[in-house]
């Protein structure tokens, strides 16, 4: 089943602070809606001032992300949150082949013997045509 | 008076490695930190409906309520003043550790008939043992929610409390939930992963010889199937098993032996039904409410 691996939100940002605006707006109006959407991630709303407003995702397997929301509208951190909530904890690298499969062969793999004839077979004489 | 005075230039660098240093925290004791909210979360995630007193119970460990009590004790708090009512979830693993290992068999034994007692037992414990449930249990982060003396949570521990989920689960919501649960969760551990590497078997020459033998079909014939490379380091011998003269297993090795050996196991697998491009697993819904499932949750 699926399990979203998106634990919690931390929201940190200073009450008076300018660039904070856009997260004050977003607490007040969005923040709600989000967590009815999401009953699965426990979002903290902690103020702090003299830091840059920051939001910190921890994912499943211990994963923490930090983005910084400086000067962002209410709209473009709830995208962002949805973005980080649909995520999976993996390092952002580059993926080196974008398919993977648990049953690599169902024949068997081939190997250099495999359709080479067994010593076992025997080779008769050939049948005159009747 | 004046200007107050600056911080040294070195602290900023004293206290980032004070902080790097520092013996790393249970989440619980960081910043940030609701432990109702943090339950109600786990079982939206697992879109289970937990009661949630038996879930909290779940996660109490008696070496958490032994380290409680000593450190009231220390502290110099009167017991009866402040009782310690807290249930253990001793009681929750063993019921759900009994539900999940009957359940599994239940499983095996319908999707592999042919595997004979001893094998399902072997994944079952497999499935139950703690190196796999303790990693099911650190990533669906029970290691923040478990209440334990030690931190990290060592794996028996993580293990116990997902069985006592379990047990917690199979009391709210019934026996045909926990079901889908526990295959949900156990069973995808077994993708990728041989009947062997599970199972040790010391000799599968004889093991097949019995179950040949209860098949009512005679004693498999080795002999060569192909070789190469008999006179180098590396060889590999190709060693067929026949049965009246009809083919029943091939399997490659070094040796003669690793190569008889081989193939008693590749012919194993064939008639366990375990082999590599065997169906998967059905993770549909279940149509109808087993007879069954009821006769598990009265055991």
């Amino acid at each position: 089943r699926y399990v979203r691996q998106l634990q919690r939100l931390q929201f940190l940002f200073s009450p008076t602070a300018a660039d904070a605006r856009g997260a004050r707006q977003f607490v007040e109006e969005a923040a709600q809606d989000f967590a009815r959407q999401h009953p699965d991630v426990v979002l903290y709303v902690s103020p702090c001032s003299g830091t840059a407003p920051l939001v910190r995702a921890e994912y499943l397997n211990g994963t923490v992300r930090e983005e910084l929301i400086a000067s962002k509208t209410s709209e473009e951190i709830v995208q962002l949150i949805t973005k980080l909530a649909n995520q999976s904890g993996l390092d952002i690298i580059r993926i080196r082949k974008p398919f993977h499969t648990d049953n690599p062969s169902v024949q068997g793999q081939w190997h250099p013997l495999t359709n080479k004839p067994s010593i076992l077979t025997v080779q008769g004489p050939r049948l005159q045509p009747q | 008076s004046g200007p107050p005075r600056e911080k040294k230039r070195w602290l900023r660098a004293y206290l980032e490695m004070q902080r790097l240093q520092a013996p790393p925290k249970r989440r619980s004791e960081q910043p940030n930190w609701d432990y109702h909210a943090e339950i109600q979360a786990f079982s939206h995630r697992l879109q289970e409906n937990f009661s949630l007193d038996l879930l909290k119970t779940a996660f109490i460990n008696c070496c958490y309520i032994e380290s409680e009590e000593a450190r009231r004790r220390e502290l110099g708090v009167d017991k009866d003043a402040v009782a310690l009512s807290l249930q253990d979830n001793t009681r929750l693993a063993e019921q759900g550790l009994r539900f999940a290992r009957a359940y599994l068999t239940q499983c095996f034994e319908s999707a592999y008939p042919n595997l004979p007692a001893k094998g399902v037992e072997a994944l079952v414990n497999y499935l139950t043992g703690q190196e796999l449930v303790s990693f099911v249990a650190k990533n669906l982060s029970l290691q923040d929610l478990a209440l334990c003396r030690d931190f990290p949570a060592p794996p028996q521990v993580l293990q116990r409390t997902f069985l006592a989920v379990i047990g917690a689960l199979l009391e709210s919501s019934g026996s045909e939930r926990t079901g889908i649960f526990v295959r949900d969760f156990l069973i995808p551990q077994l993708i990728g992963k041989d009947l062997f590497e599970i199972w040790e078997v010391v000799n599968p020459m004889g093991l097949l010889v019995e179950e040949l033998t209860k098949r009512n079909i005679s004693a498999p014939e080795p002999r060569i199937t192909r070789q190469l490379g008999v006179s180098t380091v590396l060889p590999v011998y190709f060693v067929g098993l026949y049965c009246d003269k009809k083919i029943l297993a091939e399997g490659p090795g070094e040796t003669l032996l690793a190569a008889e050996e081989e193939a008693a196991r590749v012919a194993l697998r064939k008639l366990y039904g375990y082999t590599e491009n065997r169906r998967p697993w059905d993770y549909s819904k279940p149509k109808q409410g087993l007879a069954a499932q009821k006769a598990i949750s009265s055991n």
